[in-house]
C-alpha cells in the first residue's frame, strides 16, 4: 500500500478536477453560440399565472400541451399556426394529424424545440411547472392560461386570441359564448337547479371541487354538484354519496355510444345500489368537452341543461328551429349549434368568418 | 487485499472512462428526435477548422441544450448517489445500504418539498431561492440518516437487518407524510408526483450545473481522504479503532459527505433508487472491496448506469418519457433480493 502516496493522489485529483472543469468550460463556450441567429420583435404580456412572458412576434409556430389549448387554436382558425399537439389532442380529429410532442405530463423538450415555436401553450390545471421551467431554460417562450369559471374560459380564449395575433377572432368567439349561456339561462330561469353528482372517475370515486370550471358548467346547465369542496379532485365516499341523494348523475364521455353500457355496468358494481339515482336511472351522459376549458364546453353545457331540465326547452324547441335553419343539425346530438367551434362535426370551413355570419 | 498501484487505478478509471465515453456517445444519438452522429460530427469538424461562426441545425440545437445538459446531470446524481451508496455500505457494514433502501432518498425528497412550499414566503433572492432546495434536501437526508442510524443499533452496535428494517420503515413513514402533503396542498405540488420517481428531464438553469459540479467534487473528495480508513472499518468499528482510525471523525465526514451527496441528486432528479446498491456491489466484484479504488470505480460505474437508464427511459415510449427511477428500480430491485437471499445463505 505504500507505492500509493496521498500527495501523488491529490495530485491526480486535482488534475482531473482541471480537466472536467476545463471541458465543462469547452461546452459552455459552444453552448453560446447564439440559439435563433435573427433578432426579431418581442412583445411583453402576462400570463393568467401572473408570469411576464416575452413573445416573439408575430405567432407564426405554436406547439400546444393541452387538447383544450389545441381546440381554441383551432377555434380561434389559427390551425394553420399550429405545429405540434400532445397524444391526447383529438378534437377536432384534424388535431390528431399534428405532429405529437408527447403527452400532457412529460413532453418530449427535444421534439418541441425542433418544431422552433414562437409560443407554447400550457394550462396549469394539465400542465407541469417544471414543463414550463425546462422550456424557459432552452429559449422557448410559453404562455400559461388557468381559467377556473365559464366566463374566464371566455375571456382567456379572448387574451389568447390577442396574444396569439387574431384579437377579432377571439372577440366573437366570448361575444358567441356569452350569447348562447344568455339564451340558455332564459330557458332555465324558472326552472330551480337539480342537485348532482359529477363523476369524474368512479373507482375510486372522484367528483369536482367547487374552484373548477366544471362545477361552474354545472351551475350554468342548472345544476348544482353536492360536493363543496375545496380541493380541485376531491375522492367521495359513496356513504356521503348516499347521505346527500343526488337527482342525477352526470358522466363525461367521449364515446356517447359506449357510455350507457358503462353506466349500466355502475348498477352492478358493489355498493353503487344504496344511490338512488343509480336505480332510477337518473343519469345524465355529456361529451368530454365539460373536461376541457375550452369554447366548445358550451355545447356540453346545454346538453346537460337538456337532459337535467328537458321541460324548460319544449315550448322553445319549435322557435329555434326556425331560427336555426342554416345550420345542419347532427343526427345524435340533440342541440344543433349555429356555431362552428360549437357543434361536434368536423368542421372543414374557415372557422370564424363563416362560423360567426349567422349569429351577428 | 492486493497492493494499489497508481497504475492499476488508472487503467480501471480508464477503461470506465471508455464505456462512459461510449454510452454518452448512444446516449446523444438515441431520443425522440433521430440524431445523425455523421453529419454532427461533420459540422462540429466544419467549426474547428473552417472557423463557422456556429453551427445551426436542429440536431445540435437539441444536443447543446437539451441532451447534453441531461447527460450531464445523469452523469452527476448517478455519480453522487453511487458514491454515497457505497460510503454507506461501508459505514454501516451492510451490503444492502443505499439512499433509496435506507429512506435517505425519500428524506431528501421530503426536505425538498419543505423548501418549495417554505420558499414563496421567504422573500429571498433568486439565487437563494435556487439553493433551498438542494439545501432542504440536504437537512432532510442528514436527519434521516441519523434516524435510520438510531433505528438500526441494539446494544451499542449496529444490526444489519434492523438497520434495513429502520430504513424502510423510515422511508415509507417519509412516503406518506409526502402523499399527505401533496393531496392537502394542490397546485404546483401535483407535479412532484412523477419527480419522487426520478427524473432527469428539466433542463436547469447554468449556474445550477457548477454548483452541482462542485458540490460533488467538494463532498466525494471529503469521503475519499478516508477511503483508507474506511477499509479497516469493514473489520470492525472497536477493529479499526484498535488500528488507530479515528472513527467518530471519520463516521461524521462520511455521513455528512454522503447525506450531501443523496440531498445533491435528489432535489435535481427526486428519488432515482438501487443505483446506490447495484454499482458499488458490480464494481466490488469486478475491481475488489478497496476503497481507493471502489470509490472512483463506483462514481464513474454510476455515472455510467444512469445514463444508460436515462436513455432508455427517453426512448422506450418515445415522445413520452419514462421516470428513470422505473428503470433502475426494474433492474435493481430483483439484483436486492437476488443479494439479499444470498447473504441469508
Amino acid at each position: 500500500m505504500k507505492e500509493f502516496s496521498r500527495k501523488r493522489l491529490r495530485t491526480i485529483i486535482a488534475a482531473a478536477i482541471a480537466v472536467l472543469f476545463s471541458c465543462a468550460a469547452v461546452a459552455r463556450a459552444q453552448s453560446a453560440s447564439p440559439l435563433s441567429p435573427t433578432s426579431p420583435t418581442y412583445r411583453e404580456v402576462t400570463d393568467e399565472t401572473g408570469r411576464t412572458v416575452r413573445i416573439p412576434q408575430p405567432v407564426n409556430r405554436i406547439v400546444s400541451l393541452a387538447p383544450s389549448l389545441t381546440e381554441t387554436v383551432y377555434a380561434l382558425g389559427l390551425q394553420d399556426h399550429l405545429v405540434g399537439d400532445t397524444e391526447y389532442c383529438d378534437y377536432p380529429p384534424e388535431a390528431q394529424k399534428k405532429t405529437k410532442v408527447g403527452d400532457t405530463i412529460n413532453p418530449s423538450l427535444e421534439q418541441i424545440a425542433v418544431l422552433h415555436p414562437d409560443l407554447v401553450l400550457v394550462t396549469k390545471g394539465l400542465n407541469r411547472l417544471e414543463t414550463v421551467h425546462g422550456l424557459e431554460n432552452i429559449g422557448i417562450s410559453s404562455y400559461a392560461t388557468d381559467p377556473h369559471t365559464v366566463n374566464e374560459i371566455a375571456s382567456s380564449s379572448k387574451k389568447l386570441a390577442d396574444v396569439l395575433g387574431a384579437p377579432d377572432a377571439g372577440a366573437s368567439i366570448a361575444i358567441e359564448m356569452e350569447h348562447h349561456l344568455a339564451d340558455l339561462q332564459q330557458h332555465l330561469a324558472s326552472s330551480p337547479p337539480k342537485r348532482v353528482l359529477f363523476v369524474v372517475w368512479h373507482q375510486p370515486l372522484i367528483s369536482v371541487g367547487k374552484h373548477t370550471f366544471i362545477a361552474d358548467a354545472l351551475r350554468l346547465a342548472g345544476a348544482v354538484s353536492i360536493v363543496d369542496s375545496d380541493q380541485d379532485w376531491p375522492h367521495v365516499s359513496l356513504e356521503e354519496v348516499a347521505r346527500l341523494q343526488p337527482d342525477f348523475l352526470v358522466f363525461a364521455s367521449t364515446h356517447s355510444d359506449t357510455a350507457p353500457a358503462t353506466v349500466e355496468m355502475l348498477a352492478t358494481l358493489p355498493g353503487w345500489n344504496i344511490v338512488d339515482a343509480v336505480n332510477n336511472h337518473h343519469i345524465a351522459v355529456i361529451s368530454d368537452a365539460v373536461n376541457r376549458p375550452a369554447p366548445r364546453i358550451i355545447s356540453a353545457i346545454e346538453d346537460l341543461a337538456r337532459q337535467l331540465h328537458p321541460d324548460a326547452f319544449v315550448k322553445k324547441l319549435e322557435k329555434e328551429k326556425d331560427r336555426n335553419e342554416k345550420a345542419t343539425p347532427v343526427p345524435v346530438q340533440p342541440p344543433p349549434s349555429p356555431l362552428a367551434f360549437l357543434s361536434s362535426a368536423p368542421q372543414h370551413n374557415e372557422a370564424i368568418p363563416g362560423g360567426c355570419a349567422c349569429a351577428r | 487485499m492486493r497492493p494499489l498501484t497508481l497504475r492499476r487505478l488508472l487503467l480501471q478509471c480508464t477503461v470506465l472512462l471508455a464505456i462512459l465515453f461510449g454510452v454518452v456517445i448512444v446516449a446523444i444519438k438515441f431520443g425522440a428526435v433521430p440524431v445523425s452522429l455523421y453529419a454532427l460530427g461533420r459540422d462540429m469538424w466544419g467549426v474547428l477548422f473552417h472557423q463557422r461562426s456556429g453551427i445551426s441545425t436542429d440536431y445540435v440545437l437539441i444536443i447543446q441544450n437539451i441532451r447534453l445538459p441531461r447527460i450531464l446531470l445523469g452523469i452527476i446524481v448517478g455519480a453522487s448517489l453511487s458514491v454515497a451508496g457505497t460510503s454507506f455500505q461501508a459505514l454501516l457494514r451492510n451490503p444492502l445500504a443505499d439512499p433509496y433502501v435506507l429512506g435517505v432518498s425519500s428524506g431528501a425528497g421530503l426536505g425538498a418539498i419543505l423548501a418549495l412550499i417554505a420558499e414563496p414566503h421567504l422573500n429571498l433572492s433568486p439565487m437563494l431561492a435556487a439553493l433551498l432546495t438542494p439545501l432542504g434536501a440536504f437537512i432532510g437526508a442528514a436527519a434521516t440518516i441519523t434516524a435510520v442510524y438510531f433505528l438500526g443499533r441494539r446494544d451499542g452496535q449496529i444490526d444489519g437487518n434492523t438497520l434495513l428494517l429502520g430504513g424502510v420503515i423510515t422511508g415509507s413513514f417519509i412516503s406518506a407524510i409526502i402523499m399527505f402533503l401533496m393531496s392537502t396542498l394542490s397546485g404546483n405540488l401535483r407535479g412532484l408526483s412523477f419527480w419522487l420517481m426520478g427524473e432527469l428531464s428539466t433542463p436547469l438553469q447554468k449556474s445550477i450545473y457548477w454548483f452541482l459540479g462542485i458540490g460533488f467534487f467538494a463532498a466525494a473528495g471529503a469521503i475519499y481522504t478516508t477511503a483508507s480508513d474506511l477499509n479497516l472499518l469493514l473489520a470492525g468499528e472497536k477493529e479499526a479503532m484498535h488500528l488507530g482510525v479515528d472513527v467518530p471523525r471519520v463516521r461524521l465526514v462520511v455521513y455528512i459527505a454522503a447525506s450531501f451527496l443523496t440531498g445533491l441528486a435528489v432535489s435535481v432528479s427526486g428519488a432515482i433508487g438501487y443505483v446506490g446498491l447495484i454499482v458499488p456491489h458490480v464494481m466490488r466484484l469486478i475491481f475488489g472491496s478497496d476503497h481507493r479504488t471502489l470509490l472512483p470505480t463506483a462514481a464513474l460505474g454510476g455515472a455510467i448506469a444512469v445514463v444508460f437508464a436515462d436513455t432508455l427511459a427517453r426512448t422506450v415510449v418515445a415522445p413520452s418519457e419514462l421516470a428513470v427511477g422505473a428503470v433502475t428500480a426494474v433492474v435493481g430491485a430483483p439484483l436486492f433480493i437476488y443479494l439479499l437471499r444470498r447473504r441469508l445463505a
